[in-house]
C-alpha cells in the first residue's frame, strides 16, 4: 500500500472541504489509496465545527467586509480562522490507526510533533486534539470516521493575527472579549513566533510527508485527484458546502 | 432559555431551548465537541423533545440515544450534556 501525496494547493473554503469529503468517500470505497493533502485557503476563511452555531460563532458581516469565506466542516471542534497557516488532511483506512479515537489523535499527531521536532521545535501532543509548544497551541486537529475510514485534518500556524481573528469570530461574552483576546494571545503561537524567521511552506510539507509515511510505514508517491474525485468534490462544493442549508444548519 | 458550560479538560457546550408545561419543546445543542458518527447527534435533540425538564429524565433519554446509535462523544459526556441542558435559564 502506498501513501498518495497531493501537491500543496490553495483553494476556496468550500472546495477545500469538498475535496476532503470526496477523498473519504473514494478511499472508503477502496477506489483510492491512503492520501495526504496539504493545502491553504484562498481567500482566507473561517471554518466552524460540525456542531457549532454559525450565528453564535461568526460575525457574518465582518467576514463579508473582509472577504473572508465561511464553511462548516464535517468534523467537530471549534471555529478556525484559516489565514497564515498550512492545513493538512490525512485520509486512511481505520485499520491503520488505533481504534480508540483519543489514541488515534495521539497516533496521527505524532507525525506533526515529529515535524515540529525536525524544525527544531519541541512540541507535544496534548489531549484531546492539540499540539502545544511550551504551553502554547500551534496546531489544532479534528477527526471524522465513516466508511471504515478516518479523516483527520488540522492546522499548522505559520503566523497569527489574533486581533483580526477576533474581528471575525464571536465570543460567548462580548463584555469579556478584551480579556479573552489577551488570554488567546498568550496561549497561541506560530512557526514564525517560535523560529523568529519565516519558513517556506513547501519545506514544512516535505518534512510532514516523510513523517506521515514513516509513522504509517508506507512509502509515499506524488499523485493527483482522480477525475471521479474531482467531479465529486465539485458536486459536494455546489450542493453542500456552498449551500446555506449546510453552513447554517445550526 | 440558554446555558453554556465548559467541560473541565474538555469542550464547550451551548444549549438553547424552549419549554412548554415544563417539557422541552425545542432544543438546539451546539459547541466545539466531537460526536461520532456526527449525523446521529441530532437524534439526541429529537429524542429530548417532550422530555420533562429535569436532569434525570434528560440524561436517561441521552443515554438511550447514545446506546441505540452507538455514539462516541469526545470532549463531553452524556452527563455533561444533561447537566448543561438542565441548567438552562
Amino acid at each position: 500500500m502506498i501513501l498518495r501525496v497531493l501537491k500543496l494547493q490553495a483553494y476556496p473554503a468550500a472546495m477545500n472541504m469538498a475535496i476532503d469529503e470526496a477523498l473519504i468517500e473514494s478511499i472508503g470505497k477502496g477506489e483510492s489509496p491512503p492520501t495526504l493533502r496539504c493545502y491553504t485557503w484562498k481567500p482566507s476563511a473561517v471554518s466552524i465545527g460540525y456542531f457549532q452555531s454559525l450565528q453564535e460563532e461568526v460575525d457574518l458581516q465582518a467576514c463579508k467586509q473582509k472577504n473572508v469565506e465561511i464553511v462548516r466542516r464535517i468534523t467537530g471542534g471549534g471555529a478556525v480562522f484559516h489565514d497564515q497557516e498550512l492545513t493538512y488532511s490525512i485520509i486512511l483506512p481505520d485499520s491503520l490507526v488505533p481504534k480508540d479515537i483519543l489514541a488515534s489523535y495521539q497516533f496521527l499527531c505524532q507525525a506533526l510533533v515529529n515535524t515540529f521536532q525536525k524544525l527544531g521545535l519541541h512540541a507535544q501532543f496534548v489531549p484531546i486534539n492539540d499540539i502545544l509548544i511550551t504551553n502554547q497551541k500551534i496546531s489544532g486537529n479534528a477527526q471524522t470516521r465513516r466508511n471504515n475510514c478516518v479523516l483527520q485534518h488540522g492546522t499548522i500556524l505559520l503566523d497569527i493575527d489574533v486581533d483580526t481573528m477576533f474581528s471575525l469570530l464571536k465570543v460567548p461574552d462580548e463584555k469579556m472579549k478584551g480579556k479573552i483576546i489577551s488570554h488567546i494571545k498568550e496561549r497561541v503561537t506560530s512557526i514564525h513566533n517560535q523560529l523568529k524567521r519565516r519558513i517556506n511552506s513547501e519545506e514544512i510539507v516535505s518534512i510532514l510527508i516523510n513523517e506521515f509515511a514513516n509513522l504509517l510505514n508506507l512509502s509515499f508517491q506524488e499523485g493527483v485527484l482522480t477525475d471521479k474525485e474531482l467531479k465529486r468534490a465539485e458536486e459536494l462544493k455546489r450542493i453542500k458546502y456552498l449551500n446555506n442549508d449546510w453552513t447554517g444548519k445550526k | 432559555m440558554k446555558a453554556i458550560y465548559k467541560v473541565q479538560g474538555g469542550k464547550l457546550i451551548k444549549v438553547d431551548l424552549t419549554l412548554e408545561n415544563n417539557k422541552i419543546k425545542k432544543i438546539n445543542i451546539t459547541g466545539d465537541f466531537f460526536c461520532h458518527p456526527e449525523e446521529k447527534f441530532e437524534q439526541i435533540e429529537k429524542r429530548l423533545k417532550d422530555t420533562t425538564f429535569e436532569k434525570g429524565f434528560i440524561l436517561k433519554k441521552i443515554n438511550e440515544v447514545v446506546h441505540q446509535h452507538q455514539l462516541t462523544l469526545v470532549g463531553v459526556s452524556s452527563q455533561d450534556l444533561a447537566e448543561t441542558i438542565s441548567q438552562a435559564k
